[in-house]
């Protein structure tokens, strides 16, 4: 009896490991493919018409502070995730 | 009312609870988990939360959440739109916790927690301005925040009054010295997001002159600095922004040599690089502290964000600003910002009045006698019990005065990364030998780190250079003061390379017990100072409860474990014995 339980601990494990793995090997193809056409296409578009996502390259100004007027809002605002 | 916050899934994941307005209990996941650092949902935190006040999760009026996921998912998602296709093996690694967790927030909070109630989002860097501000005892402060990164912020300023915050101004990703000091930690060997002090305290063996240090003319390059003290990073020295490695190869040949491995010797010229990166870092923040209070007219300051736990600076700030006082709360770091989600939903948002202050980090839990009487009946474990305080003060001291290694568990355990009391290591810093020792019986770490010293607030000024009045943030370890030259040898345990030391101050009110200890020690020893160090196994985080203790104990070369009003020897329980370091890691 214990054997068999064993057996089944050990085999619901190795299901669960090779579950995972798939998941890997999914998880990879689809990512890969939402990388190489949604966000490669849209960067590239974006770079054709010269729009910059990340300021890497800051001009050269008086003060890199921004203004931010980060204060209390109404309520609904802070149900939003964004 | 009862208010819970909460802080995951980057690092440090925490709860706090708050009741009408005062912080009742808080706790980082990792001290429950086990796990250094814990980045996921913290749940063990929130069930100790609601226990420790006895009540349900319907008890919650309001959770609030550190962060607005979907605006820092934007950035994310700026950085491999801007960096294709260099980016594509951080958007495979980073993707699926998106997905599955990060964007699934509220979904996750109401079927784990089975709340039914209003969630509200709360900005990073509002999150730690609230999390000091809120429980400081300033009515009006210049508040700073300066981390890596939140959602798109990396430093911001604004100004605190009554239980409104306005941060004004933001420096935004990807300049950030936050990433700066991580990126040279990595680049020296260390961990990111861990092991950023251990470059604080390398720094101290570097060569600290400014004129004399080429490597800080070096680094200048890579950050512009106005005399606003508005920066922005020069990202050819860095690939943080698209890679899982933080430093450049530019950056490797500006500091004249590859990433030191972690086994590698540290030489002079990595200790002159971490002296200039400390000497980077303060003159940056000094700046924009000298043009906050130019701007905004006030002598409080509080300080938050995980560069606030630089606590070499944090020592040097009223000397080298016009600021008057300081605060800093004890984990204002990622951890801190529960706190600080929990207390802006109470005090801003819904409108209460201010009325509480933090004065000490007890804010974990805590095991009963008999709880801890039934633990050491059930795993055969040999102690002897004190008859009461008197006969613990004393054979403690005498204990630690003969040079034994003490662990120290009693009353609620810390809030934040530091030991103050609660869960510490405690030995006597009078010995010469004691840092050898206790690198070699229990803590096993880098050479060049420091031991802390725990000193009573009313001897505080008699043995440390500390600003007067003594700043609060000492009682949660965040300031180091020179320690007087008259004193260097008399307590060479806890005197660093540099002469200063990373000072506990304690109150009496804070914690009779370990304040009435530390008395004790210095009658026998004529100096009421201890080593306090965190009790804790390389590599795992501080114990929380008498299990961890025990096995921390145990699996370490502590000798004695004094635990509520109980004292166990570890050489009566050979049984029990392992040793932790086959498995640490760090």
């Amino acid at each position: 009896m214990k054997r068999i339980k064993q057996f089944f601990t050990g085999f619901k494990e190795g299901l669960k490991d090779f579950g995972g793995n798939i998941s890997i090997v999914v998880n990879t193809i689809l990512l890969s493919f939402v990388y190489l056409i949604g966000v490669g296409l849209t960067s590239i578009i974006a770079k054709i018409f010269k729009k910059r996502f990340l300021q890497l390259k800051e001009s050269k100004r008086e003060s890199y502070w921004k203004s931010l007027n980060l204060k209390k809002k109404k309520m609904e605002e802070y149900y939003r995730q964004f | 009312m009862y208010i819970l916050g909460i802080g995951c899934y980057y690092h440090d994941s925490s709860a706090a609870l708050l009741k009408d307005g005062k912080i009742v209990a808080a706790a980082q996941e990792e001290r429950f988990s086990r796990k250094k650092h814990d980045t996921s949902f913290p749940i063990n935190s929130i069930k100790y939360c609601l226990k420790s006040q006895n009540i349900t999760i319907k008890d919650i009026k309001y959770i609030g959440f550190y962060e607005k996921p979907f605006l820092k998912f934007e950035r994310v998602l700026s950085q491999h739109l801007q960096m294709f296709p260099l980016s594509f093996k951080t958007f495979l690694s980073s993707m699926p916790s998106w997905i599955n967790e990060k964007l699934r927030v509220v979904r996750r909070i109401k079927k784990e927690l089975k709340y039914k109630g209003d969630i509200f989002f709360i900005e990073h860097h509002l999150s730690h301005a609230a999390g000091s501000f809120l429980i400081s005892p300033f009515e009006k402060a210049a508040i700073l925040t300066i981390d890596g990164v939140g959602e798109w912020a990396t430093t911001t300023y604004g100004i605190g009054k009554g239980n409104n915050i306005n941060l004004t101004n933001e420096i935004r990703f990807p300049n950030s010295i936050g990433l700066v000091y991580s990126a040279i930690t990595a680049y020296l060997g260390f961990s990111v997001n861990n092991s950023e002090y251990k470059v604080m305290g390398l720094s101290s063996y570097g060569n600290m002159n400014k004129d004399t240090n080429e490597y800080y003319k070096r680094l200048k390059k890579v950050i512009y600095l106005k005399e606003d003290g508005s920066y922005k990073s020069d990202m050819d020295y860095f690939i943080y922004h698209y890679a899982n490695k933080m430093p450049s190869k530019k950056l490797c040949k500006l500091l004249d040599g590859p990433i030191r491995n972690p086994n590698e010797e540290i030489t002079k010229r990595h200790k002159d690089i971490a002296a200039a990166l400390q000497l980077l870092t303060e003159e940056v923040i000094t700046k924009i502290l000298n043009y906050m209070h130019k701007t905004i007219k006030c002598d409080n300051l509080i300080l938050s964000g995980g560069v606030a736990l630089n606590s070499v600076y944090n020592g040097k700030i009223l000397r080298n600003t016009p600021f008057k006082r300081i605060w800093i709360q004890p984990d204002p770091g990622d951890g801190g910002t529960s706190i600080g989600a929990a207390s802006y939903i109470y005090h801003s948002i819904l409108r209460n009045k201010r009325n509480f202050i933090l004065k000490d980090a007890y804010l974990g839990p805590e095991y009963s006698t008999k709880e801890i009487k039934n633990f050491l009946g059930k795993n055969n474990i040999k102690y002897s019990e004190f008859k009461n305080e008197r006969e613990l003060l004393e054979k403690t001291a005498k204990l630690i005065y003969e040079n034994r290694v003490v662990g120290w568990f009693q009353g609620r355990m810390e809030w934040g990364p530091r030991a103050l009391g609660a869960r510490s290591i405690l030995s006597n810093p009078c010995n010469h030998k004691m840092k050898e020792i206790l690198n070699l019986k229990v803590k096993h770490r880098e050479k060049f780190r420091p031991f802390a010293p725990v000193v009573c607030e009313d001897d505080a000024l008699k043995y440390f250079d500390c600003d007067i009045p003594i700043p609060e943030p000492t009682d949660f370890m965040l300031m180091v003061y020179p320690i007087k030259k008259k004193w260097h040898k008399i307590i060479p345990a806890v005197t660093h390379i540099d002469g200063s030391g990373r000072l506990q101050t304690i109150k009496k009110s804070q914690n009779h017990l370990y304040y009435n200890l530390i008395k004790q020690f210095g009658k026998l020893s004529g100096i009421p100072i201890l080593i306090n160090t965190s009790f804790n196994i390389r590599g795992e985080p501080i114990v929380c409860t008498p299990n961890d203790a025990y096995k921390c104990m145990m699996g370490t070369g502590i000798d004695y474990l004094v635990i509520n009003k109980f004292l166990i020897k570890r050489e009566d329980n050979p049984k029990d014995k392992w040793d932790s370091e086959r498995y640490a890691n760090d």
